[in-house]
């Protein structure tokens, strides 16, 4: 492996990957197309991947949260959580 | 079918958590997708809220109450402010509509007092407002009030310059249509 930066892009690294026959013929024919490398699609592939993927993870930690922030709770609290606030009318 | 790659939208104080608790995939879906719009007025009734069940629950349960106060928090999303342009929004809501449209909630031995009746329908006028001002169509779960300032907007036009019309999604359109 080696490293190297090219001006005005990110840091970039040589390496060796096994790709399905499939994947790759298809991203050698967008290169073809786009008359770029077959570098360029692979990586503007893996990070739209990345991109998808952090966004699952940060939908999931919301989601989680969420679940936390309102679990276990009664339907009488459940309502004053949402500004509903019942009293005992004695008290009033 | 209300797709969730289409929002952003503005969450109501009651759609949030109806959409948290019913586990509903649409809501995971527009989570990967959009961050969570809700107005500074939601977490003020939500951090009202959780303070009021701490006040009041006992010693033994206080710090799982302040663990979900915590976990709300660490979850917010986009807060939109109550700022100049919303205030004025729901300032002339208000004038329009001073009256709330449903009586004080009742339940078995418990009721809403006239007071909190009114300042729960003043805080739907200015999450409505904050949700004209963004231009963010408003998930709620309150036909009754929300549809009653739609239609208040629509009637005076003029009170409401360059804004509107009030866009609303019930939540449970939402539930009908995940998949």
């Amino acid at each position: 492996m080696s490293t190297r930066h090219r001006e005005g892009g990110s840091k970039k690294r040589r390496t060796t990957l096994t790709l399905p026959v499939e994947s790759l013929t298809q991203a050698e024919r967008i290169a073809r197309a786009r008359k770029v490398n077959l570098s360029t699609v692979i990586s503007e592939a893996i990070a739209e991947g990345l991109r998808t993927h952090s966004a699952l993870e940060r939908s999931e930690q919301v989601f989680n949260a969420y679940k936390k922030a309102f679990s276990g709770l009664t339907d009488h609290e459940m309502a004053i959580l949402d500004g509903i606030i019942l009293e005992p009318a004695s008290r009033r | 079918m209300v797709d969730p790659a289409s929002g952003p939208f503005l969450f109501d104080t009651g759609a949030e958590s109806w959409l948290a608790r019913t586990q509903s995939n649409w809501m995971r879906q527009y989570l990967s997708r959009h961050q969570l719009h809700v107005s500074a007025v939601t977490v003020l009734e939500r951090s009202r809220g959780y303070s009021l069940l701490y006040s009041r629950a006992p010693d033994s349960r206080k710090e799982s109450i302040e663990a979900r106060r915590v976990a709300y928090l660490s979850l917010l999303g986009r807060v939109w402010p109550l700022d100049a342009a919303v205030a004025v929004v729901a300032g002339e809501i208000m004038v329009l509509l001073p009256d709330p449209p449903t009586p004080p909630r009742r339940s078995h031995h418990l009721a809403e007092s006239r007071a909190e009746r009114l300042s729960r329908w003043r805080f739907d006028a200015m999450i409505a407002a904050t949700a004209l001002v963004a231009t963010l169509p408003l998930i709620h779960n309150n036909v009754v009030d929300f549809e009653a300032i739609r239609g208040a907007i629509e009637r005076a036009p003029g009170r409401f310059p360059n804004l509107g019309p009030l866009q609303l999604i019930r939540c449970q359109l939402l539930r009908e249509t995940v998949h």
